[in-house]
């Protein structure tokens, strides 16, 4: 059975902490129109592994067979990430921490 | 043109040049050259290639994406997550190195351009810069760091590159 956009988000999320060991949070952003079908899952992922680079650049995916949704993700380092939170490093439009889902890395990944 | 029509239009002419830079990147390596030269076109198609994905499927102002610097270091993250995680079932070892390898290697990628952070890393595959007294022109420098490109671990690093530009219409939003 297909998950549902919730499911294939946490599963997503998941597997990212099991393949990157320096990402440090996963927060998905969610519309006002998250039920609609086209709109995508979001995430803004904290990994201390990348490089700043004083944006948030988000890429977009079509839907593949094991991820039925169009998924957008951007990565920043948590010191962008601070500046985020500050509201000194603007979102992508349409993007607000205000309405978002946390996924703390797991303490085994 | 509208902003819905150019931003599409913008992502496939990048993605073509990007293309376009790619072979050029591959005749260059084989030639008897200095190595600057292919890791010149290699850097321009890395750049046009993220470009390409956030032009095609954002909601960001056209002319602020067609103008700013696309971090190719953040794009090889969230193209393993949405488009290579199926293939990497039961590899997450291997998946995590190959991610580790490939965001050095970019990051090295992307300081080869001229105009990201002349002051800390004058280092660039275009332009003299000044290190120590000396100037030092691109054709004469061996960017040791970029030796890893020619190790046979790092070719799965070209290969990502090559495989992103293959897959571009299949993978981005219609």
């Amino acid at each position: 059975m297909a998950p549902t956009k919730d499911e294939a988000a946490r599963e997503l999320a998941a597997w990212h902490f099991g393949v990157e060991p320096y990402l440090e949070r996963v927060i998905r952003i969610l519309a006002e129109n998250e039920d609609e079908p086209g709109e995508p899952i979001k995430l803004l992922e904290v990994n201390g592994a990348t490089v700043a680079t004083g944006n948030v650049e988000a890429f977009a995916f079509a839907p593949s067979k094991s991820l039925p949704f169009p998924i957008t993700i951007a990565e920043v380092t948590p010191e962008e990430f601070e500046r985020i939170a500050r509201h000194e490093l603007p979102l992508p439009r349409g993007w607000s921490l205000e309405n978002s889902e946390q996924f703390p890395r797991p303490r085994a990944a | 043109m509208t902003a819905e029509q150019r931003r599409p239009a913008y992502a496939r002419a990048f993605i073509a040049q990007a293309r376009s830079d790619w072979q050029a990147y591959r005749v260059l390596e084989q030639a008897e050259l200095p190595v600057c030269h292919h890791l010149h076109y290699l850097q321009m198609v890395c750049e046009k290639l993220a470009k390409a994905y956030r032009l095609r499927d954002t909601k960001a102002p056209v002319d602020e994406l067609v103008a700013t610097h696309s971090g190719f270091s953040k794009f090889i993250s969230a193209f393993f997550t949405a488009v290579l995680k199926d293939e990497y079932v039961g590899k997450t070892l291997q998946l995590g190195l190959l991610i580790q390898r490939s965001r050095k290697l970019a990051r090295e990628i992307e300081k080869l351009a001229p105009a990201l952070d002349r002051a800390a890393s004058p280092e660039n595959a275009e332009y003299p810069w000044e290190r120590d007294g000396s100037v030092i022109a691109p054709c004469d420098f061996g960017f040791s760091a970029l030796s890893l490109l020619r190790q046979s671990g790092s070719r799965a690093f070209l290969k990502l590159v090559h495989r992103a530009l293959d897959d571009f219409e299949s993978v981005t939003l219609p």
